[in-house]
């Protein structure tokens, strides 16, 4: 009798519990999602000022960019004076480059892009821009850091 | 017979739990398959320019959007915008938070003339933290 009473345990894993782990697993997914953010080129508009004021900058400080409307770009540069087609802008970044380590932070690069000219153009012509980089001789990281953005018209 | 009436009252009560946690998974891929997003956005068709140079985004409070789609149509806050009220209502978003970031999602194919124009209107309203949107390019 006693010998039979043994043998009717059923062996069983608690389940109790799996609710709380889904849960915990849910929180957890939950907490640690992160949706789609918000991504671009971060600018910093100039202050607009009633009668347009002139700043003087030297020409040897000015890289100008200049963007047609057929999406074409065309730098002027003291030392430099190329056009681009549509798929050479990674030129921008290299000739950018190079008047940064000559010019340091007095370096002003002037964005002109043309009414008519897709936005896409004048993206891909800023984000070569701020692609740029270099290490100066002392070790600092030089960047682009003025950029004006010109709207330009054809007439 | 005795003694199974004592055997009776000794079996405790008890509720299977073993199927608590298909319910919950039942329950989140119910609301998982019926919630709907905004589906607003996906009737403008706005292809973003990309570049390589794209940053993110941190704070999320601050942002505050201006859509352009190809058509050069211009939408705050869901709604159709002309480019002469857009100093308005920003002016008064930047009244509310200085800090505010304006987020611009313009199509690629759109001509650089609109931008301009909201440029100049963000200008005047004193939104001067600007962000063209892009997608990250690899």
């Amino acid at each position: 009798m006693a010998l039979r009473k043994k043998k009717r345990i059923k062996p069983s894993i608690p389940t109790a519990s799996m609710g709380d782990v889904a849960f915990l697993i849910l929180i957890f997914f939950l907490t640690s999602t992160i949706f789609t953010r918000d991504r671009g080129l971060k600018m910093l508009l100039p202050e607009r000022t009633e009668e347009q004021e002139k700043v003087k900058v030297k020409p040897e400080n000015i890289v100008t960019v200049a963007i047609n409307p057929a999406g074409e770009a065309k730098i002027k540069a003291v030392g430099f004076d190329l056009i681009l087609g549509p798929a050479e802008f990674s030129e921008i970044k290299r000739v950018v480059e190079e008047k940064l380590l000559e010019r340091d932070t007095l370096l002003v690069i002037s964005l002109r892009t043309s009414k008519d000219a897709p936005y896409r153009s004048m993206v891909e012509a800023l984000d070569q821009i701020k692609l740029s980089r270099v290490t100066s001789a002392d070790g600092r990281e030089l960047r682009a850091t003025k950029i004006s953005l010109i709207p330009t018209s054809e007439e | 017979m005795r003694k199974s009436i004592i055997r009776r009252y000794k079996e405790p009560a008890e509720i299977p739990t073993a199927s608590t946690a298909d319910i919950a998974f039942l329950l989140i891929l119910f609301f998982m398959v019926t919630t709907v997003f905004r589906t607003t956005t996906l009737r403008l068709k706005i292809q973003l320019p990309q570049a390589k140079s794209t940053e993110r985004i941190l704070i999320r409070r601050n942002i505050n959007h201006i859509l352009v789609d190809v058509n050069s149509k211009i939408y705050i806050d869901d709604h159709v915008v002309s480019i002469e009220r857009i100093g308005g209502l920003v002016a008064q978003k930047v009244w509310d938070n200085p800090d505010l970031n304006t987020v611009l999602k313009v199509d690629e194919s759109v001509s650089y003339g609109v931008v301009d124009q909201i440029l100049d209107k963000l200008k005047e309203a004193k939104a001067f933290r600007i962000t063209f949107a892009s997608e990250q390019r690899r």
